[in-house]
């Protein structure tokens, strides 16, 4: 009889609890935030940050899971092929998403494997030289770059990485200033080589300069306006060169999320990305913190997604 | 300079900070003990955590985990032969060799009194010539890199002077093994037949554990042995080793401490290079290099010094430049950036009391890690009173576990048993493990390096090889990479010679 009604009891407990969190308001667990970085990098100090505030605005935390490898690769996968309960998500950047759906048989794509929640960071390319270089403006390194081929190097992050994208852009430009390009694990040896004078200017990220930024002249920003990091410096349209490149970061979910779910999901993302002391957060670590809806970023990557296809094929880089 | 010493004295003796210190250094040299949980990965767990505190406190917490880390390594280098951390991988060499011989407890103590030495040597040269060594580091570029990865290379020969074939097998085996996954200089996919999994490459801790730690869990399994090794902690342990290495190893502590020191300035290479170097260097200059490998005290106190050294210099460039000299130099200096702190030669002025209150507490971590590590070392020997069953178990767990949590994916898991396997046949048929995880290690540096080479090639009047050959430092280690190429080749001529005469003397 014990027996009998002790299952009774288990039983009752459990349909309760499976109904009782089918009632509730999502979510009513954790989620999982997938990182495609590692522990300590910028994307995941990023994260962080936003995790502090969404602690605020929702009742269940974050719990991290590092999947690192590959250029985020392996990670991005990991988001792409998740359950669609809204309790994975993770951190996406653009446009690695992008090149390695296009150069390196990615098994997701950025147009069909994603519902996006909110691009929460836009971290501009920037021109940036050593202190010391004899260029002042861009257009000085391009007036020298012309009458000295091959002889300029530029020191990239990549390949296949918007420092890449951005160098195929100026190639496509500037068809007669030929530069020599150096490719870079990573922003710190590319920060490395430039101070040592392996190479005699850099395309890299803002966030990623700053770090050195007593050492550097940044001589434009490849944005559409000044960034506040650094007022005074220009940006290369201002200087004549019609160039935009960044990476962007934003959060997203597997595509195929109830409506109602991703919609309390992206209300969310809007209130941390609205909260001044999310952005005092932001400002005092270096990110370029820039808001955009999930709905719009849609937009932007499909746009995107076009565009670095119609560069990789002129270079000859799209996967066989 | 000298006005930011004394508050900073002051700062280190606050209850708060040094409880921090104690606790990070107990905390680090557990997470280093443990294979697969590296310095890295302990650091970077506690970074949020220091969000909370002011920042002097928590770069001094870090900074005790990221000492204990690297001294907490060779711990299980030593018990179980399985390098804690990837800067432990020489320690292995002499380290296990001792604990087999029953001398488990010298070993301990020789790594502690070394780490503790090289750690303070390392903070001597952060806190004095910072400025001057951080532009020093700026010079080894794509060649030099290239040229110094080598070097570390030529070990393998160093290592193995009776059977260098094989020991070259090996490495070649290691570096092709590196080659698996994305190409660094073109982005494609190599060597995954079609597994997307392996796109990541075979990352280099599993691998290791896999080589050290499963193969030897394999041999011991069968070697019918109830204990891995006799342990007898004998109570004068600590002093004798104290005397051995301040009167017969003061300048191999010295030299290895130097040369862990400038390779941890370097932003490409870090402690797993700089103790390989160091152990091939005190062979180098030893009189009866023969010891080595055999359970010599010198071997693990090169290697461990070394390690430990590479803290101080990897902060240098960090500091001064903003650019880590290692992982977990990147990981602080993501902390420090963080707490609204920047750095730059400014660092030492306009935020001198916090860089300076680091900078000394690096020093009495390093002086705490004595007692603290001694204590934990009493603990760690008993470890091998247990019986053979239990450790071989609980290596098993610990390196599934461990290789599990570094990206977690279970294709790590795989690889260490993969690993495990080819390691423990590969032993059977000669094949030197240590030479492998040398070729896995070094083989993706010294392929980026040659493609910077490659890229700068291009503007160049001389090409590639006026790349490689033009710099005073590339020409240095070019000689030096010669004479340890030759070195053993001329030791391997004479010894023949020599043996040779005495067999026909005898005949």
């Amino acid at each position: 009889m014990v027996k009998f009604l002790s299952k009774v009891c288990i039983i009752v407990a459990v349909v309760t609890t499976f109904v009782g969190s089918a009632l509730a308001e999502y979510p009513t667990k954790p989620i999982n935030m997938v990182i495609a970085f590692s522990a300590g990098g910028s994307s995941d100090v990023q994260a962080r940050i936003m995790q502090k505030y969404w602690n605020k605005y929702a009742p269940k935390p974050w719990v991290f899971i590092y999947k690192p490898g590959a250029g985020g690769i392996i990670g991005f996968t990991e988001i792409a092929k998740a359950r669609k309960d809204g309790y994975t998500m993770g951190g996406l950047n653009v446009p690695h998403i992008i090149l390695q759906n296009l150069a390196q048989n990615a098994q997701f794509n950025p147009s069909d494997s994603f519902d996006y929640i909110a691009q929460v960071v836009n971290d501009p390319q920037c021109i940036a030289v050593r202190k010391d270089s004899p260029f002042k403006t861009v257009q000085e390194f391009l007036d020298h770059a012309k009458v000295n081929p091959s002889k300029v190097k530029v020191g990239l992050v990549g390949p296949l990485s918007g420092h890449h994208l951005m160098y195929l852009d100026f190639k496509e430009k500037y068809p007669e200033h030929r530069l020599t390009h150096v490719f870079y694990k990573g922003a710190t040896d590319q920060n490395a080589a430039l101070l040592g004078g392996e190479i005699d200017i850099m395309f890299g990220n803002l966030n990623d300069v700053m770090r050195s930024i007593d050492e550097f002249r940044v001589l434009g920003i490849a944005a559409e306006e000044k960034n506040d990091f650094l007022p005074g410096t220009p940006t290369l349209k201002e200087q004549g060169v019609d160039m935009v490149s960044d990476i962007r970061r934003c959060f997203a979910v597997p595509k195929g999320l109830p409506a109602e779910d991703l919609a309390t999901i992206r209300k969310i993302f809007k209130e941390i990305c609205e909260d001044p002391e999310y952005l005092a957060d932001m400002r005092k670590s270096g990110q370029p913190a820039e808001y955009m809806d999930g709905e719009s970023f849609a937009k932007y990557i499909d746009a995107q997604q076009q565009a670095s296809h119609d560069a990789l094929q002129k270079a000859n880089l799209l996967k066989k | 300079m000298n006005e930011f010493i004394l508050p900073a004295i002051l700062n280190l003796f606050e209850p708060m900070n040094f409880f921090l210190m104690i606790a990070g250094l107990v905390g680090g040299i557990i997470v280093g003990a443990l294979p697969g949980l590296t310095a890295t990965m302990g650091v970077a767990l506690m970074v949020p955590i220091t969000f909370a505190m002011n920042p002097i406190s928590g770069l001094i917490m870090l900074g005790a985990i990221y000492v204990g880390a690297i001294y907490g390594g060779a711990n299980s280098a030593i018990l179980i032969c399985t390098p804690g951390t990837p800067s432990s991988v020489a320690t292995t060499f002499d380290g296990w060799p001792m604990c087999q011989n029953g001398k488990a407890d010298d070993a301990l103590h020789v790594s502690l009194i070394s780490s503790a030495f090289g750690g303070i040597i390392g903070t001597f040269f952060l806190l004095f010539f910072a400025a001057a060594l951080a532009r020093f580091a700026l010079r080894f570029g794509g060649p030099e890199n290239f040229w110094l990865c080598l070097f570390g290379l030529s070990t393998i020969a160093v290592m193995s002077v009776d059977n260098m074939g094989k020991g070259i097998i090996s490495g070649a085996i290691g570096i092709l093994v590196a080659t698996i996954g994305l190409d660094p200089n073109t982005g494609s996919i190599r060597f995954t037949f079609g597994t997307y999994s392996l796109i990541q490459g075979i990352s280099v801790i599993p691998c290791m554990i896999g080589l050290f730690s499963f193969s030897q869990v394999l041999y011991l399994i069968g070697s019918k042995r109830e204990y891995i090794a006799k342990c007898s902690t004998s109570s004068g342990s600590f002093m004798y080793v104290t005397k051995y290495l301040f009167t017969k190893c003061k300048v191999l502590l010295m030299r290895s401490s130097i040369i862990g020191t400038i390779v941890g300035m370097l932003p490409g290479a870090g402690g797993e290079i700089a103790s390989i170097i160091t152990y091939n260097e005190a062979k180098r200059w030893d009189k009866n290099p023969e010891r080595y490998g055999k359970g010599c005290i010198e071997g693990v106190a090169a290697s461990e010094s070394a390690n430990n050294a590479v803290i101080g210099g990897a902060l240098i460039p960090m500091l001064t430049l903003g650019i880590p000299g290692s992982a977990v130099a990147a990981v602080i200096l993501g902390a420090l950036m963080a707490h609204g702190i920047q750095p730059g030669f400014k660092i030492f002025t306009a935020s001198g009391e916090l860089a300076y209150t680091f900078i000394m507490s690096q020093f009495l971590v390093c002086l705490l890690m004595l007692p603290v590590g001694y204590i934990l070392c009493k603990f760690m020997a008993r470890l091998l009173n247990l019986q053979l069953t239990y450790i071989a178990l609980s290596i098993v767990v610990l390196s599934y576990i461990g290789a599990y949590a570094i990206a977690n994916s279970i294709i790590d898991v795989w690889i260490v048993v993969i690993f495990g396997f080819v390691g423990y046949f590969g032993g059977r048929i000669g094949m030197d493990t240590g030479a492998m995880a040398l070729g896995v290690i070094l083989g993706p540096m010294i392929e980026e390096n040659l493609g910077k080479c490659v890229d700068l090639a291009n503007a160049h009047n001389y090409g590639i090889y006026g790349v490689m050959t033009e710099g005073v430092i590339s020409k240095i280690l070019i000689f030096a990479l010669m004479l340890s190429i030759v070195t053993p080749l001329y030791v391997g001529i004479t010894r023949g010679r020599r043996n040779a005469k005495k067999g026909a003397r005898h005949a």
